[in-house]
């Protein structure tokens, strides 16, 4: 860190966007650096840092109220076919058949389940709505352990992989690449592919066998030029398990994960969510499409 | 809806109409289902319809606002009370968060409460990033102001001193 020439001093936006994890390394670096010469600014932030928990503790305990009957009957109205059942119903199934997916764990999750147990406001408040906080993983759930499995092995620089696919020759690469696409499989009893995603910028550095709740699962990772790592998590649901194609925030890291068909797999990644979700989208088509990447015409590792 | 109704409490304070808005926004959220993009946060989309419901409400409320000689009175005797350059004067954080312009409270809110990151926060309340990061900032700063019993007390809104 060079401390004689440094960058002008963080305004109050900066240092605000500093606080709020909003800057990239490099500008957060400055600002940190900052902060150690000078001690008024960092007290500054340390005050605003104050003001935001105070105001979450302030506000936090809604979370734990009871939710109010009379919200809980306008939901459950309209699943019933209350006021807007023409607007409301017909449409999820449109809009479920028509990207292939179901839309559930949801607010469609949530009708469905306060209309199947409509008229009891006490037991509906009780139930624990698939849609009551999607952006707060359940620390047990297995999109969690997806979160956990990319910030354990994505900062890893010599072994983030068991198997590497991206070193050696590009004969070496190749059987690599058909060893991993065979082992995880077998281990996984899935057919696993190893997605493509050249065209998004990132390549496949190799995969490694985890342990899940019931079974194995499996990480792939991809890197792009950049360095950015993302991970791709696959493992079988249980049986009777509800298709979804999400969007869940777990810590900094996002994850877009879907279930279908006997297959689970969730895109872990620090990427902004609209980039998350076009690479989330191209292995979705590709699990759809059946598409096996051809290594053959992987460019040499440079 | 717990984070729905959270946002809620922190924008107008009173459980009852907090929850009004709540239900607004969810017989809107309920009529505009088919405009959802489900690969959407449905937070996001949650909380802009919210905002949206919120400015809708001031809206309405400010048309229709009857002028009470009786609250007029008490809002000057509060003034009188207020000495104005009472430096030990701090307002409790609710009161200090009541006293910030609504499009600072916004911002304030969903990324210091709700967690939401600037882009977020951007898409729900409709604003370009830039100008959520200053008026978070101008927000943050306002707001420690008001704690800090360092602002002037400007005319005719009542100082609540919950202390």
């Amino acid at each position: 860190m060079n401390t004689t020439t440094f960058p002008d001093p963080p305004d109050d936006e900066r240092l605000s966007a500093w606080l709020d994890g909003e800057l990239d390394a490099t500008a957060r670096a400055e600002v940190d650096a900052w902060l150690r010469e000078h001690p008024e600014d960092a007290a500054r932030a340390r005050l605003w840092a104050a003001d935001r928990d105070a105001l979450r503790a302030r506000f936090d305990p809604v979370l734990d109220e009871p939710i109010p009957p009379a919200l809980l009957q306008t939901v459950a109205q309209a699943g019933r076919g209350g006021p807007a059942p023409a607007l409301v119903q017909p449409v999820w199934r449109r809009v479920a058949v028509a990207a292939g997916l179901l839309v559930t764990g949801a607010l469609v999750g949530g009708l469905a389940g306060v209309a199947a147990l409509s008229g009891d406001p006490a037991r509906l408040a009780t139930l624990p709505l698939p849609w009551v906080d999607p952006s707060q993983p359940r620390s047990g759930s297995w999109t969690h352990r997806a979160a956990v499995a990319h910030a354990v092995y994505a900062p890893e620089v010599r072994h983030p992989v068991e198997v590497n696919v991206a070193a050696g020759s590009a004969t070496e690469q190749r059987a690599q690449e058909e060893h991993l696409a065979r082992w995880l499989s077998k281990r996984l009893d899935l057919p696993v592919r190893l997605y493509d995603l050249r065209a998004q910028g990132f390549e496949l550095v190799g995969g490694r066998l985890l342990p899940d709740a019931a079974g194995p699962s499996a990480q792939l990772m991809y890197q792009n030029g950049a360095g950015q790592r993302i991970t791709l998590y696959l493992r079988k649901p249980e049986a009777g398990a509800a298709a979804a194609f999400r969007f869940q925030r777990d810590g900094e890291l996002n994850l877009f994960y879907w279930v279908e068909d006997g297959f689970g797999c969730a895109l872990v990644g620090k990427l902004p969510r609209e980039q998350l979700l076009a690479l989330a989208e191209a292995i979705y088509k590709q699990v759809e499409d059946g598409i096996r990447p051809t290594p053959a015409t992987k460019a040499p590792a440079s | 809806m717990p984070r729905l109704r959270r946002y809620a409490r922190s924008l107008l304070f009173d459980p009852a109409p907090a929850d009004d808005l709540v239900q607004s926004t969810l017989e809107r959220a309920l009529s505009h289902w088919h405009q959802f993009d489900q690969r959407r946060d449905m937070l996001v989309w949650l909380l802009s319809i919210a905002h949206n419901a919120f400015l809708d409400q001031r809206r309405r409320d400010h048309r229709l606002s009857i002028v009470d000689p009786a609250q007029i009175e008490a809002q000057v005797d509060a003034q009188r009370a207020d000495p104005g350059a009472d430096v030990g004067l701090r307002l409790d954080l609710s009161a200090a968060l009541s006293r910030l312009p609504p499009e600072q409270r916004e911002p304030l809110l969903l990324v210091g409460v709700e967690q939401l990151s600037y882009a977020e926060c951007a898409e729900a309340l409709g604003i370009p990033i830039g100008t959520v990061m200053s008026r978070v900032s101008r927000g943050r700063a306002a707001l420690r102001e008001h704690l800090d019993g360092r602002s002037r007390p400007d005319g005719v809104r009542t100082l609540r001193r919950v202390i």
